[in-house]
């Protein structure tokens, strides 16, 4: 006997069945929540229309100031009592602030879920926000930002956020703010952003076996206090892309690599080719075989990796290439990253990449909705984007029925590569004369 | 405060598991939970650096990376493609005890898995050549210096492990191995390491999720049937440790770290019995989470250590006693002197100033939390099934770990605190060097 040789197929594919979602309107809000039979972890988390858009100019990380504020002390206990009441059920609050929405969650064995969800519904609710608190928190935050802004990346980011949204424009400025902004923030400034934005009830997600969850209940401690309508979503932004190529030059002097930013407008989440359009990106940069990693690592060993996404909000969308590089090849490594999103949008996709791109798609969404978190998760997708309660159920079938033509077709209709703004944090006095000598566009000094 | 009730828990494993041999010796442990049709492929190797000879220190883990780099019939990177190409995600681990490794799979892809897995336990060694053992050999250094040796304070565990046991012992040098012993490596000892310790009577093979025992039975036997057995494998070196070290031991290290650092360690029990059980309790009520007595009296109260960077926690090492480990960061303007007698009356006081039932409660609470959110994925189980078959000879006796937990009363804490005698302490301290500090 010997061991087997050959490898083997893929085996019948069992179908995925997404979590059966519920949803229950009470004490103003709404409580949307999925199935989980025998799980003995339960998830809930309040998810308000509070994200980073709601920050006003010069003040961007507000939201994040007052995320971690939450744990600080309540109306009714200070930040020790609070910690011990918490962890007394074995829970941690875990907040997260994007564009759209402001989340606030917990995890807990099921039988406690409704404790941990009046903690959390304190902290959301009535937070202490003691002017001596927030500075520290504050000061603490634009410590880290500085730590973090002094890396390769956030430059480039903000510089590439600038020139495809606008400075007037909110989304022109980075998600969390910069050290600058946040050093701006003020206690008023957190009580006001809080005042404004969590009175109303907003949504509660709950994800566990609902067969020992009471979801009125939860809803009825989640949306105690509140008042007010919840607010309508605006409409997406009309997708503007230029109509040629420009390169932002953020200097970095004595840096060994170019990092590089690419991108251009795109639609928003709720578009109904999300699935080609994602399916699209995966071939040029999404996985280890994409496209663009197979020539710019694989064959010209320019960077350890690259990737292209599509990354949506509710209001609007962009395309994205992000990779790091050697200094000496930074315009070869530009030129054959524009030539292959070009391929794709001119010549589309082939079948046996289309394949390699559903699979993993597929699988990726089977393999990783596995806890109560993540099926929490996906359920804010959901509330956020207005997609329907079957959305899930159909997608893993939408990304296996995609076929070479609807792909193509995506990525002609929305990628730009004659619109890409480039951007190349790097030191500028050794690359600006290769960059300009390639011929790639136009090339702008950026101050960020 | 107000005692917590935390829900009584009969068992930590209410999954139904079982188990077979091949007649290779090969052990195999399924758990079946239809929920989603996703499965896990785990295996564990009872093969660890408490293994190592003196000279050979880093061998088991620079093996580990050597089982991704191709075998008889999987080209070189091809299975990190085949596994991320189906969707699923994989890794592998190396500790003193053991070296573990697992992919999580749609259902479809679980013969893909086992067929992995199995051409690397039994045809490794035709495809290891001179060129694969040096790449990855640099890839292990690289590792070093990145986690280790470039971060403040990353050789933290490096320094502990040889002032906690004696040399000789098998815990007294650490997993990455030293710079030396690598570069002399040479390929024949590779090979000789994987006829070895690589052998399915040394092995575990659990498969959690969307899988029938029956299936999975017949596809172990078609993949790992062929593979032979490899006898008298020999056992780690065992050397006693008559209880907890005699003498205090400290060490200082000036370098380049943004501000002073303190950890103090114990030898305990090990991991799987009621004096660690106890420990582990302690560890919590002491160092996780903010409501901890170090976080409380330090962090907040005192304001002498930085509220990220304190904690404690033991290293769940199941051959030997394990280390507890206590650790708090200074914040500026605090020396290390001022820290070290902070944190030292808090970890003296478990002994003396009992543990109440809200503390105790809120320890057991968070270790509830916590083992449930590691059997919330396959992953997760596969994981503690393959544990504790390996180390105790029974995956089902993974149910027991939580009960026991919850079992453990303030008397077992005050016991388990006063064997932390600072008699027997290893204290290791970091100091910034002038004008390094932040």
């Amino acid at each position: 006997m010997s061991l087997v040789a050959t490898r083997p197929g893929a085996g019948q594919p069992r179908p995925y069945t997404f979590p059966a979602v519920q949803r229950v309107s009470v004490a103003g809000g709404e409580v949307v929540a999925a199935h989980m039979p025998g799980q003995y972890l339960a998830t809930a988390a309040l998810l308000l229309d509070a994200g980073g858009a709601r920050e006003t100019e010069g003040r961007e990380g507000t939201a994040t100031v007052l995320a971690k504020c939450l744990e600080e002390g309540t109306s009714a206990r200070d930040s020790a009592a609070f910690a011990l009441a918490l962890e007394g059920l074995g829970a941690e609050l875990s907040t997260s602030v994007d564009w759209d929405a402001f989340r606030v969650g917990v995890s807990v064995p099921a039988g406690l879920l409704p404790r941990a969800v009046a903690l959390l519904a304190e902290a959301a609710r009535t937070p202490r926000l003691d002017p001596a608190d927030v500075a520290r928190v504050r000061d603490d935050e634009v410590t880290a930002l500085r730590m973090d802004w002094a890396q390769p990346g956030p430059r480039a980011d903000a510089a590439l956020r600038m020139d495809l949204f606008g400075t007037g424009e909110r989304y022109g400025r980075p998600l969390h703010g910069d050290p600058a902004s946040v050093a701006a923030v003020t206690a008023e400034d957190v009580v006001a952003f809080h005042e404004s934005w969590f009175r109303r009830a907003g949504v509660l997600l709950v994800a566990g076996d609902l067969e020992r969850l009471d979801l009125a209940e939860l809803g009825a401690l989640a949306f105690a206090g509140t008042s007010g309508p919840a607010l309508t979503p605006a409409p997406p932004l009309a997708v503007s892309v230029g109509t040629s190529r420009r390169v932002l030059l953020v200097d970095r002097p004595g840096s060994v690599q170019s990092t590089l930013r690419l991108g251009h407008r795109a639609p928003e989440r709720a578009h109904p080719q999300y699935v080609p359009l994602t399916l699209a990106a995966t071939v040029l940069g999404g996985a280890f075989t994409s496209r663009l990693n197979h020539l710019i690592r694989e064959v010209k060993g320019y960077t350890y990796g690259i990737r292209a996404d599509f990354a949506m909000t509710r209001r609007f969308g962009r395309f994205g290439v992000s990779t790091s590089v050697q200094t000496a090849v930074t315009a070869p490594a530009l030129v054959d990253t524009i030539g292959e999103i070009t391929r794709t949008w001119q010549d589309g996709v082939t079948e046996e990449e289309l394949a390699v791109a559903r699979t993993w798609r597929a699988g990726q969404l089977t393999v990783d909705m596995q806890t109560p978190g993540a099926i929490a998760s996906s359920l804010a997708t959901l509330v956020v984007h207005g997609l329907p309660d079957d959305y899930y159920a159909t997608l893993r079938q939408g990304l296996l029925d995609a076929t070479v033509a609807d792909v193509s077709s995506a990525a002609q209709a929305h990628l730009h590569p004659d619109g890409l703004t480039l951007v190349v944090e790097g030191d500028s006095a050794l690359i600006r004369d290769e960059l300009a000598a390639a011929g790639i566009g136009e090339i702008v000094s950026a101050e960020v | 405060m107000s005692a917590q009730p935390v829900p009584v828990a009969e068992t930590g494993y209410p999954w139904p598991i079982e188990t077979a041999r091949l007649d290779n010796g090969l052990r195999i442990v399924v758990s079946e939970d239809n929920s989603a049709p996703v499965v896990c492929v785990n295996l564990w190797y009872d093969v660890g650096s408490r293994h190592e000879p003196a000279g050979q220190t880093g061998f088991a883990h620079l093996f580990e990376h050597l089982m991704f780099e191709g075998s008889q019939h999987v080209a070189k990177t091809e299975h990190m493609k085949l596994v991320q190409g189906s969707g699923g995600s994989l890794n592998a681990t190396t500790n003193p005890d053991r070296t573990n490794y697992f992919q999580t799979l749609p259902v479809e892809h679980l013969e893909l898995g086992l067929w992995l897995e199995a051409d690397r336990m039994g045809g490794l060694v035709p495809a290891l050549t001179q060129e694969t053992l040096d790449n990855q050999r640099e890839v292990v250094k690289n590792e070093r210096r990145q986690r280790y040796d470039n971060v403040p304070y990353g050789d933290a565990w490096l320094r502990l492990l040889p002032l906690l046991y004696p040399p000789g012992h098998p815990y007294h040098h650490a997993t990455i191995g030293s710079m030396e012993d690598l570069n002399a490596a040479s390929l024949d000892t590779f090979k000789a390491f994987h006829q070895q310790y690589y052998a399915p009577n040394n092995a575990v093979l659990t498969v959690t999720g969307d899988a029938s025992p029956a299936a999975v039975f017949a596809l172990a036997e078609k993949y790992f049937g062929a593979i032979e057995a490899v006898p008298d494998i020999p056992p780690a070196p065992r050397v006693h440790l008559a209880g907890p070290a005699a003498e205090p031991v400290s060490e200082t290290v000036t370098g380049n770290v943004p501000a002073p650092r303190i950890y103090l360690s114990h030898r305990t029990h090990p991991f799987g019995t009621a004096g660690y059980d106890a420990i582990t309790v302690l560890a919590t009520v002491l160092g996780s989470g903010r409501g901890s007595r170090l976080y409380q009296r330090l962090a907040d109260g005192a304001r002498i250590a930085q509220p990220d960077y304190i904690g404690a926690y033991g290293v769940d090492l199941a051959h030997a006693p394990a280390p507890l480990i206590v650790t708090a960061t200074a914040k500026d303007g605090i020396d290390a002197a001022t820290l070290t007698a902070g944190v030292a009356e808090v970890l003296d006081g478990m002994a003396t100033e009992p543990v109440t039932e809200a503390e105790l409660e809120r320890a057991k609470a968070l270790l509830t939390t916590s083992w449930w959110r590691q059997m919330s994925t396959v992953g997760g189980r596969a994981d503690t099934l393959g544990r504790y078959a390996t180390q105790f000879g029974d995956a089902a006796s993974a149910a027991y770990r939580l009960p026991q937990w919850l079992a453990v009363t303030a008397q077992d804490v005050a016991d388990a605190a006063r064997t932390l005698n600072p008699e027997s302490r290893v204290t290791l301290t970091y100091l910034p060097e002038e004008g390094t500090e932040a």
